[in-house]
Formats: structure tokens, C-alpha cells, sequence
């Protein structure tokens, strides 16, 4: 997978958790029922003293999470960009981990928009976290392929060369 | 002899070239694996500290009490002093609260072990009950719906402990302080101890009375009946609501995301009153 499919797949996954986020949110500030297959399970969950952490919307602080981890993939690519994506990831799927946590074992209900934004985040934790370890796909390949493949340069690239 | 010497060149240039390279592809091997235990090292980091703020997190999340039992006289004298100001002066009998002519009736079906209940008992029915039932215009039925208590032995129990006190016509102070001192969901908090707890903080609740009448088979038949109101109603979840006026034709009551507002009560109530 290229660099940039990889790249685009993480901003579409992102617009995806955006968009699941903004909603619930909506949800929590309009004081409006969120649409829920279950029965009223969603609504038990997104009121539910979970809900809320030191009274700050956790569906806000996801909107937040997602705003950022997007900030982080439209920045210039590089070694600290992608670090920045793979932090906030790693910080998005424990907090993930945790409100699935409460659902199951302390709300005992499962809210289907909580569920979507942790598979979503699931997903982009793994891939953020093998981009960043992978590094900058494209400056390995010039290295590879020696001076001939770096129009201008007489010396190969260092694997680090652009990944600051 | 110019061409052997040439050869010999060739063969030390190219030597001399395939040295490099590999010097130069030991050294692009050795940042290529230092830049990548960099990167470990950097998440491991990121996942460590983590991993402190999810335990963090959860530490002060879980402040609650599981019991529900408030630990202190203070604490149980405030609580029966809030529900004795909302409550007092208005007639019971059984599991209805507010005047028997009142024009309109609301069925409240509702799981004593359930939250969200407790957001509407504490939230909605603090400005309701002043509001409509202590001025006689409506009667509030307590029914039972088991949703979430998990077992349903002990959902009975707790649910007949309720209506025996509504055998001395004190079941909605019973409702009210059973709520009031929930504890957490599924944490088996209701035991003979809690529901005695309970009890003793009914005021002029006669408790030995109270505990013979928890033995009267028309209370456990009483909650058969609700289930059966349930599954006629098609209800998926605590609490629901029936409302209509008072001996005629119920209809099904939904609220909104929040049932600690009393507004899809008001306007239910209002609009009924004026029909």
C-alpha cells in the first residue's frame, strides 16, 4: 500500500468517526433521542453517568480526538506527523477500549454510534500505527534504487533524510 | 602487459566499489534499525502513558458507591428529609400517589435497579409531583418492568418490597428512597440487608407489618400482571409511560433523551387537561 492510499484511507476512516462523533454529540447538547435500533439502549447509554467525564461530553472529547487525529493527516507528511497520528490513534482506541468497557460491564447496554466509532478507531490504530513504524515508504525505495532515482542529487538519500 | 595491469585496475576499482556499497548498505541497515527502535521506543512511550490515563480514568469513574446505601445518619437524614418535603400531604394508597378524582392518570413502569429511572425519579418528578399531583390533577402509578436487575427472583423481591409498603400506603416513599440510594447496575447490591435499609427509612413504616405483607401472594401477582401490561403495550425499555384521563383509554407516553426534563410530561398533562 502506498503512502498516499495508505494516507487517504486514515482521512476517510477519520471523516467516517467525524461524522459518528458529531452526531452523538448533537445528540447529547439538543436533548434529542439518538436513532437506535436496540430499543432504548442508546439512549440509556448516552445518558448514563458515563456519559459525561468531569463533565465534559465524552462524545465531545471524541469530536475533539477526531478533529485532531484529521489536523495530524493533512500536515505535510513526515516523521513527526506521523507520530503525532499514531499517538492520538493510540489515545482514541484505549479511550475506545474504555467506554466499551463501561457499556458492557457497567451500563450493561451497548450504544450502536459508540460501537461504529470503535471499530472505526480500531481499524485506523492498526494502520497508523504500521505507517508510522514503516516510516517514509518512498524515501526507502530512492535509497534503494541509488542516485539515479533522485533527479539532482549526487549522493542517496538518507533513509531518515525526509522524515523530519 | 599495459592490459593485464588494466585488468588488475578493473578488478581493484571494482573492489574497491563493492566495499562501499556494502559499507554503505551496513550503515543504511544500521540507521534503517535505529530509526525503527527509535520509533518503538517512542510508542512505547505513547502507550504507557496511555495506559496510566485509562487507569486514571477509570479509577475516578468508579467513585460511586456500589452499595447505594449512604454510609452516614446524616446522609440517610438527608435523603428521607428532601423525599418526606416532596411527598408529605399527598394521598397514597397501593402503588398510586395523588388524589383519586385526579383527571388524569400516568402509569409509570419502571425497574427499581434502573438508572435511567433514577434520572427520572430524581429529575422529572421533583417539579411533576408539586406541580400536578399535589394540585390533584394527576395520579402517578408505580408499575414494575424488569429490565435492570438481572435475576428475576431478586427483581421480585424488590419490586413486592415496594408494593408492602404501598399495603400501608407508603410505597412511594419507599420508590422514592429505594431510588434515591440506588447502586451501581448488576453489582448485587440488593440484599435482605438493603431492602430492610430501605424500609427503616420509610417514615411510620410498621416493619414487622411490612415484613409479613412481602409474604402476601397478591403482590407477587401484581407483578405478573404489570409483565403482562408490558408485553401488551410492546415496552423495550424503563422507564415507559401509559397516560390518559383517569378510567378512560391509556396511550403510550414517550420521552426524550433526557428523562430528567419534565417537559414531555407537562405538555402530556396540559394537553389532556385542556381535551
Amino acid at each position: 500500500m502506498s503512502a498516499r492510499a495508505l494516507r487517504i484511507t486514515l482521512i476517510v476512516l477519520t471523516v467516517l468517526g467525524l461524522v459518528v462523533a458529531s452526531y452523538v454529540t448533537y445528540v447529547h447538547y439538543a436533548g434529542i433521542k439518538p436513532a437506535c435500533t436496540a430499543g432504548e439502549s442508546c439512549t440509556k447509554v448516552q445518558t448514563s453517568r458515563y456519559s459525561e467525564l468531569l463533565g465534559v461530553p465524552v462524545a465531545l472529547i471524541g469530536l475533539i480526538g477526531y478533529v485532531a487525529i484529521l489536523a495530524s493527516l493533512l500536515a505535510p507528511e513526515g516523521e513527526t506527523s506521523r507520530f503525532a497520528t499514531a499517538a492520538l490513534t493510540l489515545g482514541g482506541f484505549a479511550f475506545s477500549v474504555y467506554l466499551t468497557y463501561r457499556e458492557v460491564f457497567s451500563i450493561h447496554a451497548i450504544c450502536e454510534e459508540c460501537v461504529s466509532s470503535a471499530i472505526v478507531m480500531t481499524i485506523m490504530v492498526c494502520l497508523s500505527v504500521w505507517r508510522f513504524l514503516r516510516g517514509d515508504p518512498d524515501a526507502a525505495a530512492a535509497v534503494i534504487a541509488g542516485p539515479a532515482a533522485m533527479p539532482g542529487s549526487t549522493e542517496p538519500a538518507s533513509p531518515l533524510g525526509s522524515a523530519s | 602487459m599495459s592490459s593485464e595491469f588494466g585488468d588488475e585496475d578493473l578488478t581493484r576499482k571494482q573492489r574497491r566499489e563493492q566495499a562501499r556499497a556494502q559499507r554503505k548498505a551496513m550503515e543504511e541497515a544500521a540507521a534503517a534499525g535505529a530509526a525503527r527502535r527509535m520509533r518503538l521506543t517512542q510508542l512505547g512511550i505513547v502507550v504507557s502513558v496511555v495506559v496510566v490515563a485509562i487507569v486514571v480514568v477509570l479509577i475516578v469513574t468508579s467513585g460511586g458507591s456500589k452499595t447505594g446505601i449512604p454510609a452516614s445518619k446524616t446522609e440517610k437524614n438527608s435523603v428521607t428529609k428532601e423525599i418526606g418535603t416532596l411527598l408529605a400531604g399527598i394521598p397514597q394508597s397501593g402503588n398510586v400517589l395523588g388524589s383519586p378524582t385526579a383527571p388524569v392518570t400516568l402509569k409509570y413502569f419502571g425497574d427499581l435497579e434502573c438508572s435511567i429511572c433514577k434520572e427520572f425519579t430524581l429529575g422529572a418528578l421533583p417539579s411533576v409531583i408539586p406541580k400536578w399531583v399535589r394540585t390533584g390533577k394527576l395520579r402517578i402509578e408505580y408499575h414494575s418492568m424488569q429490565t435492570a436487575t438481572p435475576e428475576p427472583e431478586t427483581f421480585k423481591t424488590q419490586q413486592v418490597a415496594a408494593y408492602a409498603a404501598g399495603k400501608q400506603d407508603k410505597a412511594w416513599y419507599f420508590i422514592e428512597t429505594f431510588y434515591h440510594e440506588q447502586g451501581e447496575e448488576r453489582s448485587g447490591y440488593v440484599t435482605e440487608k438493603y431492602l430492610q435499609g430501605i424500609a427503616s427509612q420509610v417514615p411510620g413504616l410498621n416493619l414487622a407489618q411490612w415484613t409479613s405483607d412481602r409474604g402476601d401472594p397478591e403482590l407477587a401477582n401484581e407483578i405478573t400482571t404489570d409483565a403482562q401490561a408490558v408485553n401488551n403495550n410492546g415496552f423495550t425499555g424503563t422507564p415507559s409511560f401509559l397516560i390518559g384521563k383517569t378510567g378512560g383509554a391509556m396511550s403510550k407516553l414517550e420521552y426524550p433523551s433526557a428523562p430528567s426534563d419534565p417537559t414531555f410530561l407537562d405538555e402530556a398533562v396540559e394537553k389532556l387537561l385542556k381535551a
